[in-house]
């Protein structure tokens, strides 16, 4: 067997031994008590673009596409998931000071109002995440409006 | 348990007499240390502002300091400056003894600084993004305000409001110098703005 064969073959093999090395799923149907929709009035409008733009990998329940049991992508998807839930987390919304939710949606507005979130590479895997100017103005309105009433404006 | 947390923020929210538009009567309320005066704004016009005198000495001076510089780079367009500033924030909260804090002040340290710390984290990330940076800067802002009228500045800040930032909605900042740089706006309309309070140290 000539070098390069043997080079393939491992390749194979270790990609073989890896997809049984699966991380643990992010999947918690349980809506917890920390829940933003706990927290702050969501219509349904709005919860509909949350749960298909945001709570895959901002929520503690992700809906997986089929390429998700496919290693590496499931250990990246999982790291992806993992720094997203440090930033912002909506199943655990409640566990946030009052202080932090208020920045937090202002940074929900910020980041849908500068094109930041959601990132273009899940947007490309996911249309329903490709927001439009009515849906963005739908989450950016929503975002300040709570924020008005957590910090007792309104 | 939410009760409490949520009572211990308002508690603390009105205690340092947080900046938000809603606050205004709160402020009203600092009896004995609030008085009117006049000072010159940026743009020549007198204009009333408020006097502030903070008489807690545990300053968080340093902390400042790594403000004000993002403060000056987003007014002068700079990200970098901004960013490193963002950077040295961050270490500078990290690093602050907090033995030395009543147990009143810890709680708002404890409520501020998780707040604040993310914002610098974000501006230190984005040099290259300066609208990201003062969208966070805003934020940040409004934390600095609260710590510094619980801690003291370790120096005379002014307390600076530009109407227009925000689609009209208005944002505030806090200036070492009465001059108006406006952190927002940058070069572009640096002296837009005006100073609204005037708070003293010690």
């Amino acid at each position: 067997m000539s070098l390069s064969k043997k080079t393939l073959l491992a390749v194979a093999l270790g990609f073989i031994v890896i997809q049984f090395i699966q991380p643990t799923r992010n999947n918690n149907d349980r809506i917890l008590t920390t829940d933003i929709s706990k927290i702050v009035s969501i219509p349904d409008s709005v919860q509909a673009i949350l749960k298909n733009a945001c709570y895959d990998c901002h929520s503690n329940n992700t809906a997986y596409p089929w390429y998700s049991n496919i290693q590496p992508t499931s250990w990246l998807m999982a790291k992806h998931i993992r720094k997203a839930k440090e930033m912002l987390n909506f199943s655990e919304f409640g566990n946030y000071s009052l202080r932090r939710r208020i920045s937090k949606l202002d940074g929900i507005s910020n980041s849908i109002k500068d094109n930041i979130m959601p990132i273009s590479s899940y947007k490309l895997m996911h249309k329903n995440a490709q927001l439009s100017p009515n849906q963005m103005m739908l989450i950016i309105n929503w975002a300040l409006d709570s924020k008005d009433s957590l910090s007792g404006i309104k | 348990m939410k009760k409490a947390i949520f009572g211990l923020a308002i508690a603390a929210t009105s205690l340092v007499s947080c900046g938000s538009q809603s606050n205004k009567s709160a402020r009203n309320q600092d009896k004995g240390s609030d008085k009117q005066a006049v000072s010159q704004t940026g743009n020549g016009t007198a204009k009333t502002a408020t006097v502030t005198d903070v008489k807690n000495t545990v300053s968080i001076k340093e902390i400042v300091n790594q403000y004000l510089i993002i403060k000056n780079g987003l007014a002068n367009d700079n990200g970098q400056v901004a960013a490193n500033g963002g950077k040295a924030f961050v270490k500078s909260i990290g690093k602050r003894d907090t033995k030395s804090f009543t147990a009143e002040q810890k709680k708002i340290w404890d409520d501020i600084t998780p707040d604040a710390k993310e914002m610098a984290e974000h501006i230190g990330a984005n040099p290259d993004k300066l609208e990201h940076q003062r969208e966070h800067f805003e934020i940040l802002s409004k934390d600095l305000y609260d710590l510094v009228k619980a801690f003291g500045g370790g120096q005379v800040l002014y307390k600076d409001f530009d109407p227009m930032y925000n689609g009209g909605k208005g944002a505030f900042w806090l200036s070492e110098s009465k001059e108006i740089k406006n952190p927002y706006m940058g070069k572009a309309m640096f002296d837009s703005g005006s100073v609204k309070e005037e708070i003293k140290y010690p």
